[in-house]
């Protein structure tokens, strides 16, 4: 017999209709929450900062708000530092207690949108735990801390400064009660420290802070009508934020309308089989119960189409049990995992395990703003090692606007996962938000069933989940 | 073929494979199938994750319970492109978005599955998954200890089987004895030649040409068509004995 030529059909991206490598330009995406509005409340000790920060929030009663305790920016303490701070000789109520350099530093990663590590301090050791908290995605930072309008490069990235103003006798016994009760110290310790340092660092370095401050608010949270006007403020300048994001969102679908489709793109062959089960599913009046079977059926092909369209593979022979034969294959290089947008994406969970059976799957909950149209991110909950993970695949089954495939993302970009590792794995596309995805991110992989019309609404998670 | 004379085995090519965006030093390279120039054979695309799952369950240090995962999966895509072979009629359907149509297909004729015992009873899962209340019939087939034939002792099919598409099911096509059996047993009860899919995950070009030879018109899909076979008509590299691996090793 003849050795034979290959002419096995070896392409993963059959349904491909251009070869040649597209052109779209690189545009830019920023996240609704990049340029967080940050505001910066000032006020002596016991002033009422924390309870107004509360008052406020409470009044703008909106999702993604954050407070920002300037006391968790203490510098860690040398030994004799520490030591004196425990007999209440450590000035902690002076600038230089701050480290301001680092409180700088997360204010501009909170600022651009990315992920800040916000250090704890112990009051009760003097020194900063080894956690951090996370803080992502605010949309409204509220900084508050005797020294939030003292350094100017924190002024710079603030959008609203205020002074909070109360009687110096209250402002001792509030501090007096807090320290004695949530902070373990002694009625005669906090009076030393009072006089000793708290009072003259006051006109020294607290009271010149009204001088750059936008509003003074005495009375703290009595003051009702100054709690309203800064709700209102920040509510216009939300709204304000969104409709530039969703110009933004249409701009970046008028760049990308007519752009041929990328060769990152992968579109699943169009076989009989794959077409009779997109018939089947497309049918208003078929049971839930057969649509649970056939989506399963299909999610199974599209993750089996993204371990060839985007996996990593390393040779690797391996003995058969046949006596001295041997095989020269592949396997698998390196962990993928899984992140599925919620709630959408649970729909494809099914399929998913099915091919890797103990996939590690992180959770992201985007939803759709009915009001403004916006995408919204709730929820992030993602491997702690994902950005290490050689291939993550994004799992969401439709996509028309592309806005929240585009935080997602933006979102797996922010915690370390680099663009060329992520595979967007999703049943129905729009062209355009395909294009405007990829001219965003061209890095990353996308698999498809289908390409339809654009702005289809999300049926099939409801179809799926029957709500 | 008799034995003690191994046939002589065809070099597999090898090939550097991955997505078309990779840069060549990027694809890693591997055995793909021969391509034998057969009517009716049909190969499985020769992706990296075929190869990967491939490499998974030829591995003699692979344990049971990856081997049973990993086989289901190349049964399920050997399915899924046997269905394919399935005739179908145009059928347009109003969608879920309203004022969208979609101009879909719609199956036409019942199928059943029928598997030679025990290996071709590993690939009815996979058969399950993609269509769930299939029926699926049983033959039987031993080698006669004393002709070294192979010898049919059961069949049990769907009555109507004869109306039906038959997706016989046998994990690996070696000489091709027991599945050009089976075949004939099907022909006896009436199933026409080109109703029949055999599906396998490895075949030997020797079996692959039997099957050529005797009925041109049954479809054979298969993942992988190996070099030959040994002088134990196993297939090599092969996998050794795929029932055992599955069932009691």
């Amino acid at each position: 017999m003849n050795i034979p030529s290959l002419e096995l059909p070896l392409s993963s991206f059959a349904a491909l209709e251009t070869p040649e490598r597209s052109v779209t330009p690189k545009a830019h995406y920023s996240p609704p929450w990049a340029n967080t509005s940050i505001i910066g409340i000032a006020g002596s000790s016991g002033s009422g900062k924390t309870s107004l920060s509360l008052a406020i929030i409470k009044e703008l009663s909106l999702p993604w708000v954050v407070i920002l305790s300037m006391d968790s920016f203490y510098k860690p303490l040398t030994s004799e530092q520490s030591a004196a701070a425990f007999r209440n000789e450590y000035d902690f109520d002076a600038p230089e207690a701050i480290d301001f350099d680092t409180l700088v530093e997360r204010l501009r990663d909170i600022k651009t949108g990315k992920k800040a590590e916000i250090p704890i301090y112990s009051f009760e050791k003097h020194a900063r735990l080894d956690k951090t908290n996370t803080i992502y995605s605010p949309h409204v930072v509220v900084l508050e801390g005797i020294f939030a309008l003292h350094d100017e490069r924190v002024l710079d990235m603030l959008d609203l400064k205020i002074f909070t103003e109360a009687d110096g006798d209250l402002c001792l016994s509030r501090r007096l009660l807090r320290d004695v009760r949530e902070r373990g110290r002694d009625i005669e310790g906090c009076i030393k420290q009072w006089f000793s340092f708290v009072k003259p660092n006051f006109h020294k370095y607290v009271e010149p802070q009204r001088n750059v401050a936008d509003i003074i608010v005495p009375r703290g949270i009595e003051n009702k009508v100054a709690i309203s006007m800064v709700s209102d403020r920040i509510h216009k300048t939300l709204d304000h934020k969104s409709k530039m994001h969703q110009i933004e969102l249409r701009r970046l679908g008028q760049v990308a309308e007519d752009a041929p489709l990328s060769d990152h793109v992968a579109v699943l062959q169009h076989t009989n089989q794959l077409r009779g089960i997109n018939t089947i599913l497309m049918d208003p009046t078929l049971p839930r119960e057969d649509f649970i079977f056939y989506f399963d059926r299909l999610a199974v092909m599209l993750v089996e189409q993204a371990f060839s369209a985007g996996l990593c593979y390393k040779q690797h022979t391996v003995n058969t049990p046949v006596p001295g034969c041997t095989y020269d294959g592949l396997e698998l290089d390196g962990e993928v995992s899984a992140v599925v947008v919620l709630r959408g994406g649970s729909c494809l969970e099914t399929g998913l395990k099915r091919v890797i059976p103990d996939c590690r799957i992180g959770r992201l909950l985007i939803q759709t703003n009915f009001r403004t149209g916006e995408p919204e991110l709730h929820y992030t909950k993602l491997a702690e090692d994902v950005s290490k993970h050689k291939r993550v695949l994004l799992m969401d089954p439709q996509m028309s606007s592309g806005g929240a495939a585009l935080m997602a993302v933006r979102v797996l970009l922010d915690h370390g996962v680099e663009e060329h590792r992520i595979i967007f794995v999703t049943y129905l596309a729009g062209k355009q938000g395909l294009n405007r995805l990829m001219s965003v991110f061209p890095e990353i992989k996308v698999v498809v069933c289908r390409i339809v019309g654009d702005m289809e609404s999300r049926w099939v998670e409801q179809r799926y989940l029957g709500c | 073929m008799p034995e003690g004379r191994p046939s002589p085995l065809i070099r597999a090519p090898s090939q550097q494979l991955g997505p078309d965006y990779r840069p060549t030093e990027e694809k890693p390279t591997a055995t793909v199938s021969t391509a034998p120039k057969i009517n009716n054979l049909h190969i499985l695309n020769q992706t990296p994750q075929l190869i990967a799952l491939l490499t998974m369950i030829r591995d003699i240090n692979t344990g049971r319970a990856d081997f049973i995962f990993h086989s289901n999966r190349i049964s399920r895509l050997l399915v899924e492109e046997a269905l394919n072979h399935l005739p179908v009629l145009p059928h347009t359907v109003n969608t879920p978005v309203a004022g969208r149509t979609y101009a879909g297909v719609k199956f036409e004729g019942k199928i059943c599955g029928v598997s030679i015992m025990r290996a071709g009873e590993a690939m009815e899962q996979a058969l399950r998954e993609c269509c769930r209340s299939v029926r699926i019939g049983k033959i039987l087939i031993q080698r006669d200890e004393e002709t070294s034939k192979p010898r049919l002792f059961y069949d049990k099919l769907p009555e109507d089987i004869k109306d039906r598409w038959v997706l016989l099911l046998d994990p690996m096509l070696a000489t091709g004895g027991s599945a050009l059996m089976a075949v004939d047993v099907l022909r006896s009860k009436g199933v026409p030649e080109d109703h029949i899919l055999f599906l396998n995950l490895i075949a030997s070009p020797e079996g692959v040409q039997n099957f050529a030879d005797k009925f041109p018109k049954v479809r054979v899909v298969t993942a992988f068509v190996d070099e030959g076979l040994n002088d134990k008509n196993y297939i090599v590299p092969g996998l050794g004995d795929f029932g055992d691996r599955f069932f009691t090793l």
